[in-house]
């Protein structure tokens, strides 16, 4: 057992060596990817807590999303339900409307129909009642029905002869108004009454399509008529009250 | 009976006569690196490591664990140092076990240039340390009456280093061959098998008393060091 010094030298180089060789091969590149690697993971470990402080919020807006939706689907079902029911209000309130409107609508032209029938059947019985006096005055006087107007109309003026001159005042003339044109002869007859009983005053003959058949003499305020509008009001009122009675079947 | 590869001369180099220790040492030492060479030639941080890879980065994080065990100083420079020393002897111990191989560490030489080394590089990491002062302060602690033991201490350290290491490994040969001849069949591979044991522990304790050794030449008084047994 002995120490050559030669070797221990070189032992010691090599040894140097070995240490510098391992440094360069082994630990500086051992420990550099271990500390490249750590690094790595102290990156990725960061990336993932921001991925999952990321996915945190976006789950927690998620379920506010989700809380505000179901918030504001229960407001829009509650919407949803008040606008129908104001809706059907509407549209019942309408119809209402309307109906009454139709049945408003309806009555007035019944009430229309009522009074063109009346009318008509006004019409109608008057033309009838003339008709029927004509032809009753003829079969029984052998006159006719004008001059038998123009007749009751001069015999109505005679007993106010005087209230018609002063009615007259400062007028000179007097209108005989007809639906129809009077004939000649009842005009002669009533030119002939008037001279008689007014000689100041003259006598003109109209037309008004519109007046009810008869005739109706104005002499300045004063008015004398015979018109069969009296005698078809009475026929109403007695058509009337026979209705009303529910005697209408023995009419 | 060979006791020291020395004496063993392999080739002769302009003169100067190479014998197996320095030639085995350049066998360890080329097996060293060679294998970090290989593992550690392609590193990239995004690629997931080998497992040859990890086997080597374990081997360094355990080299370093334990220094910082024992140092809370754990500069790299100190691990290159250990560490190489670690590797150096634990490999030369393992290829105890292959035939007509002569570990380099069961040379008297190699572990007086191993403790040479420690022996040096105590001063030098001392002085790096803390400065000239700091270092010379130490061998008047705790009074100047223990400067020639703390001299004596410090010497004493590296022969007990070498003495130590090449005292186990060498007597785990020489029992080998003595077994041998004794019993050649079952007892050589009992003790092939303990002198693989003790000379990981011899690996372990040399590289471990070098670190205190270093580690209490550049301790701050704030930070004592951690000391351990210093007896195998």
């Amino acid at each position: 057992m002995s120490i050559d010094w030669v070797t221990v030298i070189a032992q010691i180089a090599n040894f140097l060596v070995l240490v510098w060789l391992l440094k360069r091969f082994l630990y500086r590149p051992i420990l550099e990817g271990i500390d490249a690697r750590e690094a790595e993971i102290t990156r990725r470990m960061a990336e993932a807590g921001e991925a999952e402080k990321k996915a945190q919020a976006a789950e927690a807006e998620f379920r506010q999303q989700k809380k505000q939706l179901l918030s504001d689907q229960d407001a829009m079902v509650k919407q949803a339900l008040k606008e129908s029911q104001d809706q059907r209000d509407n549209i019942l309130a309408e119809a209402r409307a309307r109906l009454e409107q139709e049945q408003q609508d309806w009555h007035k032209h019944l009430e229309r129909e009522h009074q063109k029938f009346t009318t008509r059947l006004q019409r109608a019985g008057e033309e009838t009642l003339l008709e029927l006096t004509r032809k009753a005055l003829r079969d029984l006087a052998d006159e006719p029905l004008e001059e038998a107007i123009a007749r009751h109309v001069s015999a109505r003026l005679r007993p106010i002869a005087s209230e018609l001159t002063d009615a007259a005042g400062d007028s000179k003339k007097a209108v005989a108004t007809t639906r129809d044109p009077l004939p000649e002869p009842a005009q002669a007859l009533m030119r002939a009454d008037i001279k008689d009983l007014l000689p100041a005053i003259s006598l003109d003959f109209e037309t008004d399509p519109q007046q009810a058949p008869g005739l109706v003499l104005r002499i300045g305020g004063a008015q004398v008529a015979w018109t069969v509008d009296s005698y078809t009001d009475e026929f109403d009122a007695l058509l009337s009250e026979r209705m009303a009675t529910g005697t209408s079947g023995r009419i | 009976m060979q006791l020291t590869p020395d004496d063993i001369v392999v080739f002769t180099l302009a003169g100067w006569e190479v014998n197996a220790t320095i030639v085995n040492t350049w066998i360890v030492m080329a097996l060293l690196v060679g294998i970090s060479m290989l593992i550690t030639r392609n590193l990239r941080p995004d690629v997931p490591p080998n497992r040859w890879r990890t086997t080597l980065e374990v081997i360094v994080k355990l080299i370093q664990g334990q220094i910082e065990e024992v140092t809370r100083n754990s500069a790299r420079h100190v691990m290159y140092f250990a560490g190489t020393l670690f590797l150096f002897i634990a490999l030369s111990n393992l290829m105890l076990v292959i035939p007509g191989f002569s570990p380099p560490t069961s040379s008297l030489s190699t572990t007086a240039a191993l403790a040479l080394s420690v022996l040096v590089a105590v001063p030098i990491f001392g002085i790096a340390s803390g400065g000239v002062g700091h270092y010379l302060k130490t061998f008047i602690e705790p009074s100047i009456i223990m400067l020639p033991f703390n001299i004596i201490g410090e010497f004493s350290r590296g022969i007990s280093l070498a003495i130590r290491l090449y005292g186990n490994v060498m007597s785990g040969a020489v029992i080998a061959a003595i077994l041998l001849t004794v019993a050649p069949f079952f007892f050589p591979v009992i003790m092939d098998m303990l002198g693989l044991l003790t000379g990981m522990i011899q690996a372990y304790i040399f590289a471990i008393l070098a670190t205190v050794y270093i580690s209490s030449a550049t301790a701050e008084p704030d930070h004592p060091v951690l000391k351990k047994e210093d007896k195998p």
